[in-house]
């Protein structure tokens, strides 16, 4: 139990680089284009970087505008529709419905009526994005506390007063539930209806190298979204530990464990 | 009247963290239970009983010193002591109905058929008063009913030694003073060993035989006193007892005695 | 009195009332001509289109082998994600290693693995094996590893009092502690398994409902698109289904605690 930090962190090295050895080890043997290791994907970084770094970057404007669209949309009809008990108890299986719908299984339908330019990517992300953001922020505002209710009445707060100044804050825990879901639900999406309706991107990209059989070249891309989607996962961790601070402290002193 | 001990603890000290931020918790504690006997141990708030509690349950080691089960020394958690802890809605396991808990007690008595510890389960679940509640789910009963089952759990192990760690902090008053009464008839008809530790003096000094009383961090017995009220008591003629009165006197002076030299920011 | 009770009565069907809303006001829309009747068929042309798949069997091989690629991917992923969290929980070292290979992959989509696996694997079941667990093995073992580690230190002490052994307090205390916060990581993997077999039968399919449904479109036959969506859509049902079954079994008592229906 007495290990230095040092220590530990070197034993928590073994792993990943026995996982490295053994990839390498076995794509030397292979000896194929077809099955590259390590060391051949990082050439690959090296070379073909601008390339996806400015492939990722038409992704990533495509995902972040229909992320925008969905969360401008849904959050306040989420809050709105936990607030309207009747409607919502209605629209809930609806809600239901939808969320088992995989949403790349729309890419077809939505390129039928919007075709295949960025408009049609853009609707299909935030669809996607649209649904764990409706459903997280719908269901915290349902089961906010009647005590919440309580206070609003107190403060003699309007209507649309209580949604902004308790309802919203204090479903913003669930709501960062789903804005996590609906980013990696964008980021999936962009990538599959980049490949199906193609024209620029990073799944273009992948795409292409593999009609090329350049391997080594697709695995770099996914190397870089697995790192652009663990920064932005970061980001998304940083924010709600900044604004949502009160959340965790109280969960900390109330919560079972 | 020769004594046999069951439980001896020897200038046991304990100190968390090294250098500047050492904090010596334990100051060297001694005392012993005899078999047979209800032991309390009660200090002012934050002088470790907790620690104290688990060093002799052999649930975390100490720095220094040693406590001795039935003579052998304490490392680990030996066999023939059970604890009742003060959180029984974490320490009974939810996936498990009440019957199922209690029997868990019995999870390491070798000879027993599952059968045979179903009906002692129930046979302890009588005992608290529980009969009718063998199938439910501790979650479906209320806290002190909870705290029942711990105990019914704690006897049902069938151990030498009860150590009860504030089993009764956490229920109301009313509760409280009945839970006092059925712990103290399951300790006389089971002929329990039991040790009891507390900060509430009143408690303390009710429920046991002897008090021993503790001294602020770092640690040590202050002094110990016998409560001779014998084996019966009641909750409004014990009480009102001069013996009581004078035992919950001298403990309480002690206690607040400590309180008062500590210096005024002391947590 | 009366219509309180037929609101009660309205509210305890909601699922088929909410369904007949959705089916009449895509009805109304279709009928009034408020979209292209090509792009946007009435619900009986949807039925037709259907049952045209039911007869000549597609649908069945389709959906056949879509959902035993789901299920199989889930529990494989469910049963690896639980066994890791397990090695995190017994191992620091191994949790230390595996935590940022976790980190890098899970925020890959399956649509960039597709292409690439396709090279290595072919497009038999190691394919669909791989990249359904490549993405589904993520939220099982991220909740059994906090669950895990967040079993209340009273219980585990509990166990230590009664005298057993770290491989029981795992088994026997730790494991169906966890189990509730597990069964919620399945569930969620549940529907990411669908999505990974749909995409990865879009992209590099020649079967499967994914496959289907890109050829559909792609020949026009609107109908049958929007009733293929319907049986993703009801697949999830039948997933959750599942897995709800399975939660009942191994964390029952949970959902009986914090009053959940089944």
């Amino acid at each position: 139990m007495s290990l230095s930090r040092r220590q530990e962190s070197l034993r928590g090295l073994i792993l990943p680089v026995a996982i490295l050895l053994a990839w390498q080890v076995l794509a030397w043997r292979a000896s194929t284009p077809l099955f590259p290791g390590p060391w051949q994907v990082t050439l690959s970084i090296w070379k073909f970087y601008p390339q996806i770094v400015g492939q990722i970057g038409y992704t990533l404007m495509r995902a972040a505008s229909g992320f925008l669209v969905a969360a401008a949309l849904m959050i306040p009809l989420g809050i709105l529709l936990g607030r309207l008990k009747t409607v919502g108890a209605i629209v809930e299986p609806i809600m239901d419905m939808l969320a088992t719908l995989p949403p790349p299984a729309v890419i077809p339908v939505v390129m039928l009526f919007a075709g295949t330019g960025d408009a049609a990517k853009i609707s299909i992300i935030a669809y996607a994005a649209a649904v764990p953001l409706l459903m997280n922020t719908y269901e915290a505002s349902k089961t906010l506390h009647p005590m919440a209710n309580l206070v609003a009445r107190s403060l003699r707060f309007s209507r649309l007063e209580t949604m902004l100044r308790i309802d919203l804050p204090a479903s913003l825990p669930m709501i960062a539930t789903g804005l996590r879901l609906a980013v990696a639900s964008a980021l999936l999406v962009s990538v599959t209806a980049e490949m199906l309706l193609a024209t620029n991107g990073i799944g273009v990209f992948i795409q292409r190298q593999q009609e090329n059989f350049q391997i080594a070249n697709g695995l770099a891309a996914i190397a870089f979204i697995s790192i652009v989607g663990l920064i932005i996962n970061n980001l998304v961790f940083q924010l709600e530990k900044r604004w949502l601070f009160w959340h965790y402290r109280s969960s900390d002193t109330h919560g079972n464990g | 009247m020769a004594m046999d001990v069951v439980l001896s603890a020897q200038g046991l000290t304990k100190t968390y963290g090294a250098g500047k931020d050492a904090l010596q918790v334990l100051g060297g504690i001694s005392f012993a239970v005899n078999r047979g006997e209800f032991v309390s141990v009660v200090g002012p708030s934050g002088c470790g009983k907790t620690t104290l509690l688990f060093a002799i349950a052999g649930l975390q080691g100490v720095t220094s010193g040693t406590v001795t089960f039935n003579g052998r020394p304490v490392t680990a958690p030996p066999k023939g002591v059970a604890v009742v802890f003060q959180d029984y809605s974490r320490s009974l396991f939810p996936w498990k109905n009440n019957r199922d808990n209690v029997a868990f007690g019995m999870a390491r008595i070798q000879g027993l058929s599952a059968a045979q510890k179903r009906d002692k389960a129930q046979e302890m679940l009588d005992a608290v008063g529980l009969a009718g509640f063998a199938d439910k789910y501790p979650w479906q009963l209320s806290g002190g009913m909870q705290q029942r089952v711990a105990i019914a759990r704690g006897l049902a192990s069938q151990s030498e030694l009860l150590l009860l760690d504030e089993p009764l902090a956490a229920v109301d008053a009313q509760t409280r003073a009945d839970m006092q009464d059925l712990l103290l008839d399951l300790a006389i008809r089971f002929k329990q060993t039991c040790v009891l530790v507390t900060h509430d003096v009143e408690e303390a000094v009710y429920m046991a035989d002897r008090v021993v009383v503790l001294t602020r961090r770092p640690t040590v017995v202050d002094h110990e006193i016998v409560i001779e009220l014998g084996k019966k008591r009641d909750q409004i003629t014990t009480r009102e007892d001069p013996r009581f009165l004078a035992a919950r006197h001298d403990v309480m002076t002690s206690i607040r005695g400590q309180r008062a030299h500590a210096p005024a920011s002391a947590a | 009195m009366d219509g309180f009770s037929a609101f009660a009565l309205l509210l305890r069907f909601r699922a088929l009332v909410s369904f007949l809303i959705i089916v009449a006001v895509w009805q109304l829309v279709a009928a009034l001509g408020l979209a292209p009747e090509k792009y946007f068929p009435g619900i009986p042309a949807i039925v037709s289109g259907f049952l045209g798949m039911v007869a000549n069997g597609e649908l069945a091989a389709a959906e056949w082998r879509t959902l035993l690629r789901a299920m199989l991917g889930l529990a494989g992923a469910s049963l690896l994600g639980v066994g890791l969290a397990i090695l995190s929980d017994i191992s620091p070292a191994f949790r230390r290693g595996f935590a940022p290979i976790a980190a890098l992959i899970q925020p890959i989509p399956p649509a960039a693995v597709v292409p690439m696996a396709v090279f290595m694997l072919g497009l038999g079941p190691k394919l669909y094996a791989f990249i359904i667990i490549l993405v589904t093995v993520w939220p099982p073992y991220f909740n059994g590893v906090a669950a895990l580690a967040s079993v209340s230190d009273i219980q585990i002490r509990s166990g230590q009092m009664l005298g057993l052994s770290r491989w029981q307090i795992l088994r026997q205390i730790k494991l169906p502690a966890a189990m509730p916060e597990i069964f919620a990581g399945i569930r969620y993997a549940s529907t990411i398994s669908l999505i990974a077999v749909v995409v990865a039968e879009m992209l590099a399919g020649h079967d499967g409902l994914g496959f289907l449904l890109v050829r559909k479109a792609f020949a026009i036959r609107i109908p049958e698109v929007y009733a293929l969506m319907f049986v993703c859509a009801a697949n999830g049902l039948v997933l959750n289904a599942i897995v709800n079954a399975a939660r009942w079994q191994l964390a029952g008592w949970h959902l009986r605690m914090t009053g959940q229906p089944a």
